[in-house]
């Protein structure tokens, strides 16, 4: 069930009426049951997953806290069940390679949620965080619907306190979340599936494309990943709101900034910072008697880890490794660095910056997107500014409408993202008169029915 | 060793590290109050306040240090 298509509607349309009729108690039972139809939906294999993985770890998490309050074998617990989550995990994650066949279906959401336990699980091993005691809460917070499938990665600190004492949502809660979520719309319908069939298009025909497509389908890609994952993100965290819960950002205007460090504070934060926190901080703590060498050995091992987990193959691999390259590169360089702003001036070096951090990342998505690390190669030798007959060319098989619709929606975005790293604009907006809110949000929901593109329902985050 | 003189000589090692010489650290201050005091800058300082002071972290101490204090605690527990 995707969040754009009718079943979902009606699913969200129930649960939320549900929810704020039932009692203090009925809410949890609501929302878990919605949760077990979502996912049920897709597969019932994938709700046994989801609950198998989540009563192991409720267990697990018990057994850690009390082995570690009798001061006897916590350390052995945790790494058996940590090692059994992500065995499970590579298993059904590498099943089609390791068995040849190409009948195993990953479990959506499996890498979300087995990533939420191992988080969860390491909290309560290093005594951050009480081992729940309540499996309906627990449950919740593993399975709950609108972060199931693609995140946010959510922590235990920050979600098990809401889900224990459900409330209903305020009047400003909700407004603010469907906001959120129109928000998400005009992001997935105008921009990214409208140009996403393009960038595959130039992709799967990379051999027969010229140069000057390689180059457009390359810069444009990541405007298609940012548009299409922060768009099911902001759906997902303004569900969430009309529920009352708070969900954890996972994008914080990513391509504004000057490093690749920084835009990896800005993009999947979520992710980025469950890497940062149970895989980053041992490694550099084991390896910080060897000085910078052992911080750029543990980057690299956290950014390629990090690229894996995106999928199978040396293709993900390669893309971590770049990351975490470029980030060592930009840490040897910082006094360089500094010369050169100071020579060139702070606004030149800053635009200068986040060109040049965009184009680090549109290079490293090339083999994110590709099929083979030989086709990524292939198609960054081949970019160039050669055309195969004319200039036109540059709009990789786009319509001027699609150009249009989709250049503005995202300047639109470009100046949401702007305007919310100053200050909430969202709040700021519902201080307006009411004749002009209400003219905005019609012309804006009028906008996505008249040129969103319904009928694709995939995000390109689930397949992780 | 008396809490002020520590803080002064992590602000020495904190200027040094960071390169900025604006640093003033108290017991309150966190990452987020000091500029350039990221993850990937606080296993170096971590790693030179062990040299300097000739001591050892645990990796759980390490996880548990929420602020300057916790870590002024921390090191005046192991020069004892």
């Amino acid at each position: 069930m995707s969040f754009i298509s009718l079943e979902f509607v009606l699913l969200l349309l129930l649960c939320f009426t549900l929810y704020h009729f039932v009692s203090d108690k009925g809410r949890k039972f609501v929302l878990l049951a919605a949760s077990g139809v979502f996912i049920g939906y897709f597969n019932l294999v994938f709700l046994v997953m989801a609950l198998f993985a989540s009563f192991f770890t409720y267990g697990a998490a018990i057994l850690v806290e009390q082995a570690h309050e009798k001061k006897r074998g916590s350390r052995m617990i945790y790494w058996s069940s940590i090692s059994c989550l992500i065995l499970c995990w590579i298993g059904f994650r590498y099943a089609n390679q390791l068995t040849g066949e190409s009948s195993f279906i990953f479990p959506l959401g499996m890498s979300f949620y087995t990533f939420q336990a191992i988080g969860y699980l390491t909290e309560v091993y290093w005594d951050e965080e009480k081992a729940e005691r309540h499996p309906i809460d627990f449950l919740l917070y593993m399975l709950l619907f609108m972060k199931f499938l693609s995140g946010p990665i959510e922590r235990s600190t920050d979600l098990l306190p809401q889900l224990r004492r459900l409330t209903p949502a305020s009047y400003s809660m909700m407004t603010y979340g469907l906001k959120l979520i129109v928000v998400g719309l005009v992001k997935k319908l105008i921009i990214a599936d409208h140009i996403g069939p393009y960038i595959d298009g130039v992709f799967n025909s990379m051999h027969a494309a010229s140069g000057v497509q390689l180059f457009m389908a390359c810069l444009l890609y990541p405007i298609e990943l940012y548009a299409d994952f922060s768009g099911y993100t902001d759906m997902a965290i303004g569900t969430g709101m009309l529920f009352g819960l708070k969900l954890s950002p996972n994008f914080a205007h990513p391509f504004a900034a000057q490093t690749t460090a920084e835009f990896w504070r800005r993009w999947h934060i979520s992710l980025s910072s469950w890497v940062r926190d149970y895989l980053f901080l041992p490694l550099s703590s084991f390896t910080r008697r060897w000085g910078q060498w052992g911080m750029a050995a543990s980057l690299l091992v956290t950014f390629i880890a990090l690229g894996i987990w995106h999928g199978a193959g040396w293709t993900f691999a390669i893309y971590g490794f770049i990351q975490g390259l470029v980030i060592v590169w930009e840490l040897r360089t910082e006094k360089i660095r500094n010369k050169v702003r100071k020579h060139i001036g702070k606004r030149l070096f800053s635009t200068l910056s986040v060109i040049r951090t965009y184009l680090i990342f549109a290079v490293s998505l090339v083999f994110f997107k590709a099929q083979s690390v030989s086709d990524a190669f292939y198609f960054l030798r081949n970019i160039s500014f050669q055309t195969h007959a004319s200039w036109k060319e540059i709009n990789i098989g786009m319509s001027d409408h699609i150009c249009i619709v989709a250049g503005s929606a995202l300047l639109l975005i470009l100046l949401y993202d702007f305007f919310m790293s100053k200050s909430d604009l969202l709040l700021r907006f519902e201080k307006q008169p009411a004749v002009f809110r209400w003219t905005v949000y019609y012309l804006i929901v009028l906008a996505v029915f008249v040129y969103g593109k319904f009928g694709t329902e995939n995000f390109i985050y689930l397949q992780f | 060793m008396e809490t002020t003189e520590l803080l002064e000589i992590l602000n020495g090692i904190f200027r040094k590290v960071l390169k900025r010489d604006d640093i003033t650290l108290t017991e309150g201050t966190t990452a987020h109050d000091v500029n350039g005091w990221d993850s990937l800058t606080n296993m170096i300082l971590i790693s030179e306040i062990e040299n300097k002071f000739g001591i050892r972290f645990s990796f759980r101490e390490i996880v548990k240090l929420k602020n300057v204090g916790d870590l002024c605690h921390t090191i005046k527990n192991k020069i004892k």
